[in-house]
């Protein structure tokens, strides 16, 4: 894209941070960790049957995840880009928290609502993968519809294009973008889960990713588990490559309209659809958390506090709720910096830095035991044993968090016309003064969700933990698994209690967030 | 407050080494404060410091699996004896651990590792990660479990059985005899009411699956297997969900009445009940059950090797084994430790449990495994 400061120097300098902590954090540890273990009889592996039968496996059930994901997600984000009703911003949150919950917890909430005969079937499977990516991609396409200026619809309209000819002449063309954007972030997350997949997929469905884990752990075969780790990689890499390719060319030079496509709901026929819309992915998202919450409320089938008593008086667990919150709050301002660093060096950087973008994702493709494992044998001399350092948790946490801030920021930028920009800078203004006043003052309210998302995304995050956690700084869904694999009811109920308190958390940053981006162009000017 | 004592020390480990340094020159007391509740004595009064103070600073770094709980304050004692520091460190499962410390074999992240069990050992003596040390308490240890390690390549701490349990109210209620042998699984008598953790990713799924191999043999296990299956037993992948969700007998209410879990499983449903009912829910078939026998080592390459030895000398002691059986629900590896009476009211110690040598389960583990997928999973 070309703007106003792709002379300049700086931009250079903006790409430094994301790419050397990637590199020393993830590249050369995973690098390190492959060259150490594999052994080439380990590439038999890949002729296998049972091979092919799990990647198979792993490859169908995303796609489906996905495709369902996005059925769910377009018909939440038509409502929430194009009408104005009450409990609006709560309902966004609810249908946000899904995704921020721990994968073990939405394992076990979902084994207590689905009927026995669901238990260890691919249907569970797809149904908690749907549950945790939905919220999230109908954000991710929310952010866009909002941008596309309602005149483009009254235009259409006014030519005489019936709702489904807008929709997928204008709308969907549009949006294309932002929803494959949202599909392969889905499709990565459903591809590389872990914690779901034991729970929910039971024995005979094992993935890449649990796999890596079970030759890796269980067997100590860490050159297979690098094999498999490979193939994981050069999979998701490849439809990466495959679909940037085949969206990425367009650039959709379309601002935020300075009105509002929002309305309020004024038909019965409006009424009726938004409620049914919003109101039944509100209660997908929240059955499972009150399925949770109720659980921690019952030991040994009575109704009782004490699960949330002991866990208030129990000095480990409240002192891995103030670890918790801390490294939220460090990690939300380390990945939310990075984030905006990557976007902008992406967006001014003359094409150059567009590899950032795959570069910040590698955290996520990259299976957390390899990297773990990398890290291990990496960090593990003086100065820089750092194995049990305090620091490695919310930069792992950031890590994990960076690709969906910088995906948060970066389309929003990279829709800021740069005439906007030239004006400024004619009317005398220096770059940095531009950059301040135009591009910040647009892209705040896309940081500021981004911000969000990390805080959430530490605080429920669980793979890189409970690799990297010491005694000290176990963080909740740490604690939360941990009990849940210790014996005795009791113990099973603080798990739960615990559970709730986290989703709590994660609710009390997404509503903070969200009343601070609070719209401020909700002029009703459009009829 | 030991715990937090802990804590605070790694977190400052290096500034409390520099104040130490300091301290030691000025003639304070070296030990932070924060450690007062496991010190209370030396601290105020004691003015010759010098010779505590080289033991005084060491922290021993303990590894240990993620369901490590021994009481809070059990090291308590060793510290007022050595002056040694005992920090515990929870790395995920024994295999994870394993694992992990193969890796760094020799560049260690801890300097002592507990829990490597009998069907992990050989590959954790195969990476070399333990060097191998005698302790004094060797003599009081169990025979049966000493034979696996003749070198002292690690130390027996514990050992313990995983057995079928079932419900006896179930049983009761339908006038059905419990099953008491493996063979007895098998029989329709017994359809679609056992669950299993899966051997892949559970440690007593995998102990019930060498049981089958001891019983049947490496030429009739699979056949046992295929029979299991048709007879509608249900493999969950943890033991967490196969017990507390599947079970019936425990709190979680599912509906099958048999499941594979720990022969100390019926104490530890008495003991944590509140209220205690009055006969168990549950029982163990004693036939069926295999012996699991853990071990904890010196890590190769600690910088501590010295304090290292006193805490595996600690461990195999008969305080710290005495706490074993009502925390962690296993016997304590120390014949001399003494057994609560709730523990031996309850539960059941197999007169001649199954049991498999480490080396051939090591050597065959890969196979079997695929061969457990191949014939029950897929």
């Amino acid at each position: 894209m070309a703007t106003i400061y792709n002379r300049s120097r700086t931009i250079n300098w903006l790409a430094l941070a994301p790419i050397f902590l990637i590199f020393v954090f993830v590249i050369a540890p995973v690098i390190n960790i492959f060259v150490s273990s594999l052994q080439f009889e380990s590439l038999n592996l890949l002729r296998t049957e049972s091979t092919r039968n799990v990647v198979w496996f792993t490859t169908w059930q995303s796609l489906v995840s996905t495709a369902l994901a996005l059925t769910v997600a377009v018909p939440v984000a038509f409502v929430s880009a194009n009408f104005k009703f009450k409990a609006q911003r709560l309902a966004a949150s609810l249908i946000s928290l899904p995704f921020i919950l721990p994968s073990i917890v939405v394992g076990v909430a979902f084994l207590q609502i689905l009927p026995s005969s669901f238990h260890r079937t691919s249907f569970a499977l797809i149904l908690a993968h749907v549950y945790f990516n939905f919220g999230f991609a109908s954000r991710l396409i929310t952010a866009r519809w909002i941008q596309i200026h309602p005149h483009l619809d009254d235009a259409a309209r006014t030519l005489g294009a019936s709702p489904f000819k807008l929709f997928t002449t204008l709308t969907l063309p549009l949006l294309a973008k932002a929803i494959t954007n949202a599909a392969l972030i889905v499709f990565t997350f459903c591809f590389t889960s872990y914690g779901v997949v034991r729970v929910l997929g039971g024995p005979s469905r094992s993935t890449l990713e649990t796999e890596i884990y079970f030759r890796a752990m269980q067997l100590g075969d860490v050159s297979g588990a690098m094999i498999f780790s490979a193939l994981q990689v050069v999979i998701i890499a490849f439809l990466f490559v495959v679909t940037t390719k085949a969206t990425g060319k367009k650039h959709e030079q379309s601002t935020r309209p300075t009105i509002t496509r929002q309305i309020p709901l004024r038909t019965r026929k409006q009424r009726v659809v938004c409620t049914a819309i919003i109101s039944s992915a509100t209660a997908f998202s929240i059955v499972p958390v009150l399925a949770i919450a109720f659980r921690s409320m019952n030991t040994n089938s009575r109704f009782t506090t004490t699960a949330w008593r002991t866990i208030f008086s129990n000095p480990e667990i409240t002192r891995s709720i103030t670890k918790t919150l801390t490294y939220a709050v460090t990690s939300m301002s380390l990945a939310t910096l990075l984030g905006l660093l990557s976007a902008c060096s992406i967006a001014y950087g003359n094409n150059k830095f567009r590899f950032i973008s795959g570069l910040t994702t590698l955290p996520i493709i990259i299976s957390a035991v390899s990297i773990g494992l990398g890290i291990i044998i990496t960090f593990d001399t003086q100065p820089f044993d750092w194995r049990g350092a305090q620091l490695m948790l919310p930069l792992a946490h950031t890590l994990v968090a960076l690709p969906l801030a910088m995906r948060i920021i970066s389309p929003v930028l990279e829709a800021i016309p740069d005439s906007l920009r030239q004006a400024s800078s004619v009317l005398g203004a220096s770059p940095r003064q531009t950059w301040l006043n135009i591009d910040f003052k647009i892209i705040r309210r896309a940081s500021i969700s981004a911000a969000a998302v990390s805080a959430t995304v530490s605080v429920g995050e669980f793979g890189a933990s409970s690799f990297l956690a010491r005694r000290g700084t176990e963080t909740l869904p740490i604690m939360i698994s941990r009990l849940l694999s210790r014996p005795g009811d009791s113990l099973q109920s603080q798990a739960f209690a615990l559970a709730t308190l986290l989703v709590m958390f994660s609710l009390a940053i997404i509503f903070i967030v969200d009343s601070f981006t609070k719209d401020k162009f909700s002029r009703d000017s459009h009829a | 407050m030991r715990i937090k004592g802990a804590k605070m020390q790694t977190k400052f480990l290096p500034l409390i080494f520099v104040a130490s340094l300091i301290a030691g020159a000025c003639s304070g007391n070296q030990s932070s404060d924060s450690d007062n509740a496991s010190t209370p004595t030396d601290a105020p009064t004691k003015d010759s410091t010098t010779e505590s103070n080289q033991a005084g600073n060491v922290t021993l770094t303990l590894l240990a699996y993620d369901s490590f709980t021994p009481s809070p304050n059990i090291f308590d004692d060793f510290t007022a004896q050595t002056g040694i520091h005992v920090e515990v460190s929870l790395g995920g499962d024994a295999g994870e651990l394993v694992t992990k410390a193969g890796l760094t074999s020799g560049n260690p992240e801890a300097d002592v590792l507990w829990g490597v069990d009998n069907t992990l050992l050989s590959r954790a003596v195969s990476k070399n990660i333990f060097t191998s040390y005698a302790t004094k308490n060797l003599a009081d240890i169990d025979e049966s479990a000493r034979k696996l390690v003749p070198n002292n390549e690690a130390t027996p701490v514990n050992t313990g059985d995983v057995c079928i349990n079932f419900d006896v109210n179930w049983f009761k209620q339908r006038n059905l005899a419990a099953p008491l042998t493996l063979r007895a699984l098998t029989s329709s008598n017994y359809a679609n009411l056992l669950v299993v953790p899966s051997p892949v990713n559970s440690s007593p799924g995998l102990a019930f699956m060498l049981a089958t191999i001891a019983e049947f043999g490496q030429d009739g296990w699979d056949e046992y297997w295929k029979s299991l299956k048709q007879n509608g037993a249900l493999i969950v992948s943890d033991w967490t969900t196969a017990y507390y969700t599947e079970f019936s007998g425990s709190s979680g209410k599912g509906d099958r009445p048999i499941v594979v879990s720990y022969g100390s499983s019926p104490p530890a449903e008495m003991i944590f009940a509140n209220p205690r009912p009055a006969t168990a829910p549950t029982a163990v078939a004693a036939l069926t059950c295999f012996r699991q026998v853990e071990f904890a080592g010196i890590l190769r390459g600690t910088k501590h090797e010295p304090e290292a030895q006193l805490l595996i000398d600690y461990l195999t002691d008969i305080k710290f084994q005495e706490d074993l059986p009502l925390t962690l629900f296993v016997y304590p590896a120390n014949t001399n430790a003494k057994l609560p009476d709730d523990f031996v009211k309850y539960s059941l110690r197999p007169e001649s449990p199954l049991q498999l040598d480490p080396n051939l389960i090591s050597s065959n583990l890969l196979f079997w495994l695929d061969e457990f997928t191949n014939i029950v999973l897929r």
